[in-house]
């Protein structure tokens, strides 16, 4: 069940389906301090990301931020995830 | 008037214009090497020498294979105004070149110092290769008044540091090198390398200018490093600029000028729209902008019309108060009137253009798949991504079956063409005319 799985999990396993259909090389390692344009994912491959995330998530954080905050790193990017997730549970 | 006479008038007016590139012998340390500095008073010199080199090439058609930033200036100031055209070929798929064009490698060399000058002028056509995911790459012939109308003199354009984002044989980089050449400011050269690469050379030349797509603009945003750059213009092309990056970008740079260009080839009309806002104001409706007039239709098309047309060979699409169809998609929200994307269908991935029939053609010989729609699905990183639903053959494992499809058109296709979102649907709906319908389903 998705439900049980972190956000965090979520985005890595998203980044790993990604990056075969991509055609891109993932990193060995990615922590949070990974900085997301080195983790062998390209523009392309990062868009298909947030599409796959939207699939399995429901939302896209950066269609829906009035200003766009950009991460930088993987734990930005996930801390993004999360704090829409908790967003969109105190707002049921 | 040619290119290297326009340049060497303006150097008169005690300028240092220059070209900022990585030493050519150095590219895979390109990351940590200095940027080298070509004053564009040397670049003339090396075009007369190249010019003299090859006389022989007078009034012949020469086609020209980007190296190095460098080499390819020298090579246009030394032969607009001596070859009758100039191909500028592009780094992939080139469409066929005249039976008589010349390669420089292949041209006699002779020094020949005294017939530098051509007893009469020739009018050089340039020669840029439409980009090749569109159904066939073609070569569009510009003349350099044309290339150059849009390029723009003042003071404070004349203190600008351009960085250069796009290829140079591409028409938006061309654009940028000849605005940096003209304006006699330095040009630092960003347009090969992974985004970090591009970085610390945009940092090390100092640059002011940069204009590029929203999809690079993105990038440079993820970066975090985009605010170590003192931008002081920005410019958004290629791809509609929704309000969100024009916002973000507004934010790092709050006193800077940012711009986006919408641009109708066949229209032959480009224009800017700095107030910040998506789209552009509903009043030019009525009022018109800048010499051109618009209005929209019952199906959403933008009809433009220009002060001249351009072309002649769409004089047949204009109506009779001499409006063409770009066939561009608006939507009228308050008081603007906002970009949606091409009537065609055609996708726009980062600036790249994917033809929905092409990849559904693709996916059509696989013999379990039916039937299959193609079309764009906005994408908050890149513009638009590729979708696509497929009707299966009946009891076909669905899962096994998009794998395949994927392997199938990543051998066919070019990455960004490949469905990023792949649907398993029961009908695909089509029109009265039976056929499929082109929207997005987005909604």
């Amino acid at each position: 069940m998705t439900a049980n799985m972190t956000i965090e999990q979520q985005v890595r396993d998203a980044m790993i389906q990604v990056a075969e259909i991509s055609d891109c090389q993932l990193v060995s390692e990615i922590n949070n301090d990974t900085v997301l344009l080195q983790s062998g994912l390209d523009s392309l491959g990062f868009a298909m990301l947030v599409a796959q995330l939207e699939e399995d998530l429901g939302f896209d954080p950066f269609t829906q931020m009035a200003i766009a905050v950009y991460p930088s790193t993987f734990g930005d990017f996930v801390s993004i995830y999360q704090q829409y997730a908790d967003q969109q549970q105190d707002g049921q | 008037m040619t290119l290297s006479e326009a340049l060497a008038q303006q150097l008169s007016e005690s300028q240092a214009g220059a070209l900022l590139t990585m030493a050519p012998e150095h590219p895979e340390q390109a990351s940590n090497a200095d940027l080298t500095e070509t004053p564009y008073t040397q670049l003339l010199e090396s075009a007369n020498q190249l010019r003299a080199l090859h006389t022989g090439l007078l009034g012949k058609a020469l086609a020209i294979r980007y190296t190095s930033l460098c080499d390819f200036v020298t090579a246009l100031l030394a032969f607009d105004g001596w070859c009758s055209a100039l191909y500028l070929l592009p780094n992939d798929s080139c469409p066929s070149l005249p039976p008589d064009c010349m390669y420089l490698s292949d041209t006699e060399t002779g020094n020949n110092q005294q017939m530098i000058k051509p007893t009469k002028p020739v009018h050089t056509r340039w020669y840029l290769a439409t980009s090749g995911t569109t159904d066939k790459p073609r070569w569009i012939g510009h003349n350099l008044a044309g290339l150059t109308h849009s390029i723009k003199h003042s003071d404070r354009l004349s203190g600008l540091v351009w960085g250069l984002v796009y290829q140079p044989f591409r028409f938006a980089g061309l654009q940028v090198l000849l605005q940096a050449l003209l304006t006699q400011t330095r040009l630092v050269d960003a347009s090969s390398g992974d985004i970090s690469a591009r970085l610390q050379r945009l940092q090390k030349g100092r640059v002011t200018a940069i204009s590029a797509t929203p999809t690079l603009w993105r990038q440079l945003l993820v970066s975090g490093q985009l605010s170590s750059l003192q931008l002081t213009q920005l410019t958004l092309g290629g791809e509609i600029a929704d309000q969100g990056i024009l916002d973000a970008l507004a934010d790092v740079f709050p006193q800077a000028r940012i711009r986006h260009i919408y641009a109708s080839t066949e229209a032959g009309v480009g224009f800017a729209v700095s107030d910040g806002k998506a789209g552009f104001p509903k009043a030019w409706l009525d009022q018109g902008y800048d010499n051109i007039r618009f209005k929209v239709d019952q199906h959403q098309h933008l009809w433009i019309k220009p002060a001249t047309l351009a072309q002649s060979g769409i004089s047949g699409r204009v109506d009779q108060q001499g409006y063409l169809d770009s066939e561009d998609l608006v939507e009228i929200k308050a008081d603007r009137v906002l970009f949606l994307g091409r009537a065609t269908g055609a996708i726009n991935v980062g600036g790249n253009k994917v033809h929905p029939q092409q990849v559904e053609q693709v996916l059509l010989t696989l013999p379990d798949v039916m039937q299959a729609r193609v079309y764009g699905q906005s994408s908050s990183v890149i513009g638009q991504l590729v979708a696509a639903q497929i009707v299966a053959a009946q009891g076909v494992d669905t899962s096994a079956l998009k794998k395949q499809l994927l392997k199938h058109c990543m051998q066919r296709l070019q990455r960004h063409q490949i469905p990023a979102r792949v649907q398993f649907v029961d009908k695909i709906d089509s029109n009265a005319a039976g056929k499929i319908s082109r929207s997005s389903t987005n909604e």
